[in-house]
């Protein structure tokens, strides 16, 4: 074949490929995404440790290691934390309840040293979770009705076909909106940026590490920056395991007090 | 330090450390502080203390054993040792079982004890120390049945502790509030009656608890002790008088729950004392009297930007009330109104927490206010500072201490 017909004939397969990359990322909408995301395989139970480093403007950095116990059932997404360390928070723990139904979440947190179990205030989704640049909400899964959602491009990151989703919330939020990059058919996140009322760029999670386990695509390291504060938050999550037998009962006051090992 | 404190000192760091040298998991945690303070009248440094707190936790298939040593050290004064809690923990499928020396907290309020009466209250300075070491443990049998959200609690304290109280010399004493008459100069008070260690001096309590989010709750009841001493009589042989003191039984039932309104906390308690001792104060006699007493609080915890707050109303009634009764030889309201706040926020990503936490009685007027920053300049390091405000009317239980206002600094180092 001729160097002009070569070129045509590729010319031609890019431009076939481009058109059927964006027709078939054309079918989703920016809801369809989200909710693919919000209803991905995330297995009824998990176990992780995570460790938490967090780092201020200046540099230093403090650690946090925890314990998460998590299942879902029966639109309860019940999450039960043991803190390892540091020393002056050990065998804290803090269980969590979120409703599908879009009810407040029920939190409790035991203090070994008052040796008792207290219910606290819940609206505080927007409240940084222990210190870190996560909140609450980050922590969670939001619910895809609670913002608009906006397909705005597919792009490719390490391979990975990405759709770029435009999310922006229904209510007054802390963030004016948010762009993800998601997965196209996994459904996890790679990247989210936030974005201030002012327009500027707020906050960033970019994700590091990422595996699958028990058939579960797992985030195992990743790190949010918030770039007004110059601080930053990495979470890296090891020991993960799915689908263990773990009884509701487990999410009670009764283990809040015996800790991880009863 | 005497010779039996160093023996059980070393028998006890014996226990902790033998454990992991052969088999198990251990570990080891705690906390030393450096604390002083400084009252602004009398310009003097009330207190400089130094604390060490083990707690040592040995996991074994069948439970756990849990030992909590602690010393202190002041100035000029023998080192003082206190085994706080050493219990044994058995954790079966629907019963847990806790045998030994041990706290049990019970309620929903926050520096008030209306059903949490099960371990006494170390008042030894006032109700200034940490809510975590107000608390006295008691020697008990506590054992918990776990059917579904239900917990039944069953507790049976082998032996009366009653609370500790501020020594005659002390800067926390409380005058007694008795007419005595003019002839008399001097007045003795004599450590009460200890309550003998027979089986029906043991105290009983029972809770059923119900654990659902939407709403928490909790019915306590209990054969117990009057935690503080009563006056049991007065002799008077002028120019001194001599008053005793003993502890007397009662029964209480009582409640607690939780529940959020939207994203606030509802907290509500309450108890009723049935036949609650108490004295009555006729010139120049006492006698103990019995009344009814019920004390309900309620309480409401949110959040607003960002900051933490809390308020509490407590209300005491007294049965069959006159203008005669007395507890601890302060005289009783009928009617007795007491308000707590506490405001606390978080800055510097969490590093720097800033709190204030006051109680309010109000008749008559005076309260506690207790403003404090903590520093976290590490992990597991903290200093902090503050100060507590007696103010107000001094006929008041808060107000009657306001010579003792006064700055606070410490240091604790966790580990």
């Amino acid at each position: 074949m001729r160097t002009g017909t070569k070129q045509r004939v590729l010319t031609l397969l890019l431009l076939f490929f481009l058109v059927f990359s964006s027709l078939n990322a054309a079918t989703y909408t920016g809801q369809e995404v989200m909710s693919e995301v919000y209803n991905r395989d995330s297995g009824d139970t998990m176990k992780a440790n995570l460790i938490m480093s967090l780092t201020n403007s200046r540099g230093s950095i403090r650690e946090r290691s925890i314990v998460q116990y998590r299942k879902d059932s029966e639109g309860i997404e019940r999450k039960l934390m043991f803190f390892l360390a540091p020393s002056d928070v050990r065998n804290t723990s803090f269980l969590s309840f979120s409703y599908e139904d879009g009810r407040g979440d029920d939190q409790y947190i035991y203090l070994p040293a008052l040796k008792r179990v207290k219910r606290i205030a819940s609206d505080s989704k927007n409240d940084s979770f222990m210190g870190s640049d996560f909140t609450y909400d980050d922590m969670g899964t939001r619910h895809p009705d609670l913002d608009t959602h906006t397909y705005l491009r597919t792009e490719t990151i390490d391979g990975y076909s990405v759709l770029v989703i435009e999310s922006v919330p229904k209510d007054t939020a802390e963030y004016m909106r948010t762009l993800s990059w998601v997965v196209e058919g996994e459904w996890f996140g790679l990247k989210k940026e936030f974005y201030l009322p002012n327009g500027k760029l707020g906050k960033t999670l970019t994700i590091d590490t990422f595996s699958q386990i028990d058939d579960i695509w797992v985030i195992t390291d990743m790190t949010m920056r918030n770039l007004e504060k110059n601080t930053s938050t990495r979470i890296q999550m090891d020991e993960v395991s799915f689908d263990l037998e773990i009884e509701d009962s487990f999410f009670s006051e009764r283990q809040m007090k015996i800790g991880t090992r009863g | 330090m005497n010779k039996k404190t160093s023996l059980l000192l070393l028998l006890l760091i014996s226990v902790v450390l033998a454990p992991p040298l052969f088999a198990g998991e251990g570990l080891f945690s705690g906390m030393v502080r450096d604390y002083a303070s400084l009252r602004f009248e009398a310009g003097d440094i009330a207190v400089h203390e130094q604390t060490v707190d083990v707690k040592y936790e040995y996991f074994g298939d069948i439970g756990r054993l849990y030992i909590h040593p602690t010393l202190y050290s002041n100035p000029n004064e023998p080192l003082l040792f206190d085994l706080k809690e050493a219990y044994f923990d058995f954790y079966f499928s629907n019963i847990d079982l806790r045998v030994g020396k041990q706290t049990i907290i019970w309620g929903e309020a926050e520096g008030a004890f209306i059903t949490d009466i099960v371990s006494p209250r170390d008042m030894r300075s006032f109700i200034l120390a940490d809510f975590s070491e107000i608390r006295k443990a008691v020697p008990a049998v506590k054992m918990d049945l776990y059917l579904d959200s239900y917990t039944l609690e069953a507790i049976w304290v082998t032996h009366f502790i009653p609370s500790s109280l501020p020594d005659q010399d002390s800067i926390w004493a409380q005058q007694p509030n008795l007419s005595l008459p003019p002839t008399v100069t001097d007045v003795v008070i004599n450590n009460p009656t200890p309550v003998s260690s027979a089986l029906e001096n043991s105290e009983l309590f029972l809770s059923l608890g119900h654990f659902s989010n939407a709403l928490n709750w909790k019915l306590n009841g209990g054969y117990t002790w009057t935690d503080e001493p009563l006056v049991a009589g007065i002799t008077i042989a002028p120019p001194t008088a001599t008053i005793d003191q003993g502890y007397e039984r009662y029964f209480f039932f009582g409640g607690s729950m939780n529940t959020s309104i939207g994203s606030t906390v509802v907290r509500f308690e309450s108890a009723l004392a049935i036949d609650k001792p108490m004295n009555a104060f006729n010139p120049p006699q006492v006698s103990v009297e019995k009344h009814h007493q019920v004390q309900s609080l309620i309480g409401f915890d949110w959040n607003l930007f960002g900051a933490q707050y809390s308020i509490q109303y407590l209300l005491t009634y007294t049965h069959d009330h006159h203008d005669n009764l007395l507890v601890q030889m302060k005289p009783i309201q009928e009617f007795a109104h007491t308000l707590t706040f506490r405001v606390q926020d978080t800055y510097f990503d969490d590093k720097l927490t800033a709190k204030i936490f006051a109680y309010v009685e109000t008749v008559p007027l005076n309260a506690l206010i207790r403003p404090s920053l903590s520093y976290s300049l590490s992990d597991g390091v903290l200093i902090e500072g503050g100060f507590e405000l007696f103010v107000g009317d001094e006929d008041g239980m808060f107000g009657s201490y306001q010579k003792n206002t006064m700055a606070w600094a410490a240091i604790r180092w966790y580990f």
